[in-house]
């Protein structure tokens, strides 16, 4: 049985830590002043604009104690990770779950952080929250429905999404918990302990800044590792700043998506707000959602 | 030695406990006057392209069977996947053919391989050439048990022989050597870094990031009990830590008993975002609980110096201090 964290009321303490890549403290500033504004208090880790002279918000040592403090911290609701990159894959073996598995509190990143949700959901069975982190805040953003959409997440109130409708889409209807993230990541974990079971699944995913050839030869890793073929819905989000080789692949990214799941028999949709832009609504990863699929429009609804 | 092929090796392949217990199938070694086919099963290549292969290979006395795919173009690809599977599947089964260059790599033959029929190729295996994207293949025949050479393909043979560097010559002749059942030895220069020591067993490996993208499917690679060899190009310090996580994660690294790191041809980090690891380091920390011997620097790769390796032969690798020899036993 899918365990959910408590839903978080004013005054609660969001922990902010950065487990990957090297985050400036003045970029999480909005973040901060926003989650205050929202009635919550922040616990900031050393990590966010650390001394870390390197790609890394610290060592694979710091990067680790902060986040296994934040994780075992009873007085934190929430952990938001400043921002993704990569290095969360470095220690997640190290991570010891056994108070976070007793006293679950919610977890919110996406990208590079993938790979934390994916493995929570696969051993612990605990919802995490996919959706913006710190920087998405900046330039207004902590105005757009986006942001705002973690608010509501996070508040526990039940969400209902709404796209346009995109040509490639397939009709229909799905049911099922939904999981997924990146699609670079998902692909990497394919045989590994954080591998995730997709069968009678709604699988989402989104990448950013791949070629078109790697693109496609990641999705026939989950097709060929059987992670495509007993879905119960799949959801395409944005595949941003994509990259040609001189030799052009001659096919867009969502036609190639489309090519290796056009015989399927569950409902898909393209140019879902889920990806590195902007357009990112939080998801609850592990919980049970309805997709649907229409001709002139997309819902997504818990 | 020229294994005949036993009879019912599907059972003995699910039935060994061990891949020590496994004996690899070795395809006939080959002889001047033999046929060998060239394919395009990945990215496209013209006939012009290859015409320097051809007349190498002709000068060996081999005669040239030149595939459907050459000169076929579909975008990236050498054809559609239905041609390029279609002319693959020709050479496999075409009995007067006794091995298969692929011409080149790029991205492709895992979109055809399942659609491939190696039915006629189990019962009289033929060696098949490639590597980069091919990787696939010699993954996927290396659970089938069948020996295969990572090599050089078409691209990369000389375009004017008498002008070619000493490096080029030798690795091209290097394929040749192998495919006419010399015993293959390689040395390799000391490199501080190496982690000393001998290991035995078969030989498997190939590009990294495409060992990487098997995971989970039947072509997945096993590696207990082998030497492993990876190599690959164009990729960041940061991806490349990463597909080194991604062979221990998925226990790629727990069982070997060697580890050969080829060429790494490393992508410039992109300024301010420099990653806080060398290859070396990436490399040894994920090894540094286990005790097999590791090499750097090994001639293969996306490189002048990437020497013929016969892919699921057993093999002897000698890391010592001076000198790295890589032998087949």
């Amino acid at each position: 049985m899918q365990k959910t964290p408590r839903y978080l009321k004013p005054g609660d303490t969001i922990g902010i830590t950065c487990p990957a890549g090297y985050m400036a403290a003045e970029k999480a500033q909005t973040c901060i002043d926003t989650l205050h504004q929202w009635g919550y208090t922040t616990k900031v880790g050393k990590t966010l604009g650390g001394s870390s002279e390197n790609y890394f918000s610290g060592t694979d040592e710091e990067r680790l104690d902060e986040l296994q403090q934040m994780m075992d911290d009873n007085d934190l609701q929430a952990i938001l990770f400043g921002r993704g990159g990569y290095g969360l894959g470095r220690i997640i073996d190290q991570i010891n779950f056994r108070k976070f598995v007793k006293k679950p509190k919610w977890l919110i990143g996406f990208s590079d952080i993938t790979i934390l949700h994916a493995h929570i959901y696969s051993n612990h069975n605990i919802a995490t929250i996919h959706s913006p982190m710190a920087a998405a805040f900046n330039d207004g953003g902590s105005e757009n429905k986006y942001v705002l959409s973690l608010k509501d997440v996070l508040e526990g109130k039940k969400i209902c999404y709404q796209c346009n409708s995109h040509d490639l889409n397939k009709r229909g209807e799905a049911i099922g918990e939904l999981v997924g993230g990146n699609l670079t990541l998902l692909a990497h974990i394919v045989g590994a302990s954080s591998d995730i079971k997709t069968k009678g699944r709604i699988l989402f995913l989104e990448d950013t800044g791949e070629y078109l050839y790697n693109i496609d030869r990641m999705l026939f890793q989950l097709k060929r590792s059987k992670k495509l073929n007993k879905l119960a819905g799949l959801i395409i989000g944005g595949f941003t700043d994509m990259k040609d080789t001189e030799r052009r692949f001659g096919k867009t990214v969502y036609e190639i998506i489309h090519d290796i799941v056009k015989d399927a028999d569950y409902p898909v949709c393209f140019d879902f707000p889920v990806s590195h832009e902007q357009q990112n609504y939080a998801l609850k990863i592990g919980a049970v959602y309805k997709l649907d699929v229409r001709k002139d429009c997309v819902t997504l609804e818990e | 030695m020229i294994a005949s092929f036993p009879f019912g090796w599907k059972e003995i392949n699910t039935q060994a406990k061990s891949s020590d217990e496994l004996q690899t199938i070795i395809p006939k070694y080959l002889i001047p006057g033999d046929i060998i086919g060239i394919t395009s099963p990945a990215g496209n290549i013209t006939l012009e392209e290859i015409r320097p292969a051809i007349q190498q290979m002709e000068s060996w006395g081999l005669t040239i069977n030149v595939g459907d795919s050459i000169g076929k173009r579909n975008f990236t690809f050498g054809g559609t996947d239905e041609e390029r599977a279609e002319d693959f599947q020709k050479m496999l089964d075409n009995p007067s053919i006794r091995a298969v260059m692929c011409a080149r790599g790029g991205y492709g033959f895992v979109r055809i391989v399942d659609q491939l029929n190696f039915d006629k190729f189990l019962k009289s295996p033929k060696w098949i050439i490639g590597f980069s994207d091919l990787t696939v293949l010699h993954s996927h025949l290396s659970n089938y048990g069948i020996a295969s050479i990572h090599s050089k393909m078409c691209n990369s043979f000389p375009d004017d022989r008498s002008n070619a560097e000493p490096i080029q010559v030798e690795t091209i002749f290097s394929i040749w050597k192998a495919l006419t059942g010399d015993k293959m030895r390689y040395f390799a220069r000391h490199n501080k870094k190496n982690r000393l020591g001998t290991a035995k067993g078969e030989l498997i490996g190939g590009n990294l990031k495409t060992i990487e993208s098997l995971a989970g499917s039947k072509s997945d690679l096993r590696t207990a009990g082998k030497l492993l060899f990876v190599e690959d190009t164009g990729e960041y310090l940061y991806s490349i830590d990463r597909m080194f996580w991604n062979l221990k994660r998925t226990g790629k690294l727990a069982q070997l008993n060697g580890l050969i790191i080829g060429g790494f041809k490393i992508k410039p980090d992109d300024p301010g975002e420099e990653f806080a690891l060398s290859l070396y380091d990436i490399v040894l920390e994920k090894v540094k609980e286990y005790h097999y011997p590791v090499c750097f620097d090994f001639p293969v790769g996306h490189q002048k110096n990437n020497f013929a390796l016969k892919c699921g032969i057993k093999h002897q690798v000698s890391v010592e201090q001076g000198l790295t020899t890589l032998k087949e036993l």
